[in-house]
């Protein structure tokens, strides 16, 4: 066996790893965005939901993606037992590990849309619907040979594949879902159901952004030149320029420099670099990360005022920068750099590439988002809603779904207050 | 009684009169249990009642002050106090959340008392105290001996140097809410049952009250209302638009939380609807925003510069 052989997988193993840390990430993430009665539910079924994507991508995921097939689809190498595969510079498993991590984190992304108020069960069933009907067809389309991979789509690392398809199943759940008591008053006014951990949110951030060098970093799937550290600098200032913005533009319309805004900035940043990362010059990193944490803004006002309830802002977060993310690179892809399509407008590409992008997007997002919502549509017709009751709606998910609080000290002290 | 929701001046006299109303009662009340009064007093009312600047929901911030001593008078003038919150309270104004009311042993003494606790205040100087002395410095007596309150304020100035209580003062007031983003736009509440509103007293209101107490504590004035202290107040403080300049902006935004308030009940009472107002209206609103804060920066200069030179 060869040394490169042994150290991409080496470091491919590395980067899957940090991915899969990234799911701590969403829960404090989706913790400390929300209330503590509901908390304890958040963090475990995270947990769980990735326990249910993983066993599904080891049976059926990975086949449907890198399996042959046809353009559509792929149709073989299911229940994968560790063999390597023809022609990849990595241990087989390594990579079939590293892409089920990917899986997870677009599943975790999707439920994101659910929070606060969906049952247990809709939770299991999503997780392998959403695990073999929504996320293997499109990163088969772009990462497994399929029809848009052959048309030339940038996606290095999942802007559209992974983030864009979750926001969009987040989407449909939380239309269907309808807003969480208390969201909207009568006039259409919004109230704010802060989240009950600023700090939680905050270390949230820093995990997925040091995550997120796995995600990125580790969609070189090899260290050939050490290119993984020019994808890493450019995710990192992304990030650093997401959060930047978000400051100011928060700062500038609303005279505060709102803490979650600012954390969404980052976050929008990383979203929005995750497909550009390996094309673009340093300088465009720094743009696009800057651009989207100023989208990110006013993407949470647009859902808000809407009526659409986005407990954790997923669909500004990995949506909006999604699809700003995944256009990007038809703007600033340099020549030397597009290894896959070709160079953006601003390289004298000419519009050829942002068609291509956008054309991914679309039809991407609008696969996504219809193939969930007809899905969480039958289970609601089947499992008689989706939603809880009000009464355990206001309760909390932690009692009412899995029989105690994660706080149960605070949670209970509260109530008696109110009960006076 | 619509005509007088509509003028500032007559809703503010309207008020006064249903405190005095309240607490002729409760004075009947008292005496029927504990006897006749034992000693001259005074009730004296703060806040935006002291200050005359009354809305048309109003909440309670009252004290009484009483000449003689004893413990029996404390218990006296304790539920004369506890009548009148009680009163108060069911025609209509909420009690203080802070307890400044006469109900508060607190709030409820006789003058010598009184005038230990100042002392005790000022020597003080936390935070807390200087807030319960600004608080005191809005008092106006609307019954009994209106003198008392007078000669507790002066005992405050003879000691507001010595104690830098100006400097104190300042830092004490210095946060309001910002009510004009960068790019000019009003800042209305993007959240809640006000979404699209304006907290006009925060954010509008406050800069003005603020900077003309602090020059009329400077000045050493008995004044209470924002638009008196301005009158005694010496022209040095406003060289570009004069003091008359203020004045009208300060009772003009009176008047705009009076039409276009949101009058359901007192929390409300400090939301404008910004809808309501034509494109002129909100012109001016902002205008009279922006001149209210840049009154108080202005102020604000003036006295650190004074304190920086050792003068306090």
């Amino acid at each position: 066996m060869n040394t490169i052989f042994l150290m991409n997988s080496l470091w491919v193993m590395v980067a899957a790893v940090l991915v899969i840390l990234m799911i701590g990430g969403f829960i404090l993430l989706e913790t400390g965005s929300t209330r503590m009665k509901n908390a304890g539910h958040i963090a475990g079924k995270t947990i769980l939901t990735f326990g249910i994507g993983s066993l599904v991508f080891w049976a059926v995921g990975y086949g449907l993606i890198f399996g042959k097939g046809n353009p559509f689809i792929g149709f073989s190498q299911f229940f994968y037992s560790g063999y390597d595969i023809d022609g990849l510079p990595l241990s087989g498993s390594v990579f079939f590990l590293f892409q089920l991590a990917f899986a997870g984190i677009s599943l975790t992304i999707a439920f994101g849309g659910f929070a606060e108020r969906a049952k247990l069960s809709t939770y299991l069933i999503f997780a392998i619907l959403f695990s073999v009907i929504v996320y293997p067809p499109i990163a088969h389309w772009i990462w497994g040979g399929g029809w848009l991979a052959e048309h030339g789509k940038q996606d290095f690392a999942g802007s559209t594949v992974v983030h864009l398809t979750g926001a969009m199943a987040a989407l449909a759940a939380t239309i269907l879902l309808k807003p969480r008591i208390g969201k909207f008053n009568k006039d259409g006014s919004a109230n704010n159901l802060a989240g009950h951990n600023q700090v939680f949110t905050a270390l949230s951030v820093l995990l997925l952004w040091v995550g997120w060098f796995g995600f990125n970093a580790g969609s070189t799937l090899s260290v050939d030149k050490a290119f993984f550290g020019f994808v890493a600098i450019n995710t990192n200032l992304a990030a650093a320029a997401g959060t930047v913005a978000a400051m100011i533009i928060s700062w500038m319309v609303l005279g505060k420099a709102d803490v979650p805004m600012m954390l969404n900035g980052a976050l929008a940043g990383l979203v929005a670099i995750t497909a550009s990362c390996a094309f673009v010059d340093t300088w465009a990193a720094v743009l696009i990360g800057f651009i989207a944490g100023i989208l990110v803004f006013y993407s949470i006002r647009f859902f808000e005022k809407r009526k659409i309830d986005d407990p954790i802002t997923a669909l500004s977060v990995h949506g909006t920068a999604g699809v700003w993310g995944t256009l990007s690179t038809g703007l600033f892809a340099t020549n030397e750099l597009a290894t896959v399509g070709k160079p953006g407008l601003f390289y004298g590409g000419g519009f050829h590439q942002l068609g291509v992008q956008a054309l991914g997007v679309i039809t991407c997002a609008a696969f996504a988002f219809i193939v969930s919502y007809i899905l969480l549509s039958v289970m609601k017709k089947a499992m008689n809603g989706l939603r809880v009751t009000e009464e355990e709606e206001i309760i909390g998910l932690d009692m009412s779904e899995h029989g105690s609080y994660g706080y149960p000290e605070l949670v209970k002290a509260e109530q008696k207050l109110k009960a006076q | 009684m619509k005509m007088v929701f509509r003028d500032h001046f007559k809703l503010n006299d309207l008020h006064d009169e249903i405190i005095k109303k309240v607490l002729e009662i409760a004075m009947i009340q008292v005496s029927t249990h504990y006897g006749s009064l034992p000693s001259p007093f005074s009730f004296f009312v703060m806040g935006s009642a002291g200050r005359q600047e009354q809305s048309v929901w109003s909440d309670q911030d009252h004290g009484i002050i009483y000449l003689n001593q004893g413990d029996e008078l404390k218990s006296y003038f304790l539920a004369l106090g506890k009548e009148i919150s009680k009163g108060l309270y069911h025609a209509g104004y909420p009690y203080c959340d802070g307890g400044v009311m006469a109900s508060n042993p607190y709030w409820c003494k006789s003058i010598t008392e009184w005038q230990q606790q100042i002392t005790k205040w000022m020597l003080e100087s936390s935070w807390e105290t200087i807030r319960y002395l600004l608080i005191f410095l809005d008092g106006r007596s609307v019954y009994g001996e209106s003198e008392y309150v007078e000669r507790l304020k002066n005992h405050i100035y003879q000691t507001a140097n010595k104690e830098h209580l100006i400097t104190k003062s300042l830092s004490n007031t210095l946060y309001f809410k910002k009510g004009i983003n960068m790019l000019g736009k009003l800042l209305v509440e993007t959240h809640g049952q006000h979404s699209g509103s304006l907290n006009i007293k925060e954010v509008g209101l406050f800069p003005y009250v603020n900077a003309v107490r602090l020059l009329s504590i400077k000045e050493r004035k008995q004044e209470t209302s924002t638009l008196l202290r301005l009158e005694k107040l010496s022209e040095t403080w406003f060289p570009a638009d004069g003091k008359e300049f203020y004045q009208q902006q300060f009772l003009k935004l009176l008047n705009y939380r009076l039409w276009f308030g949101d009058q359901t009940d007192y929390d409300s009472g400090h939301y404008l609807a910004i809808n309501r107002l034509t494109k002129e209206q909100t012109k001016e609103v902002k205008d009279i925003i922006k001149n209210g804060t840049a009154l108080f920066n202005n102020v604000r200069r003036l006295l650190e510069k004074e304190g920086s030179y050792g003068d306090e």
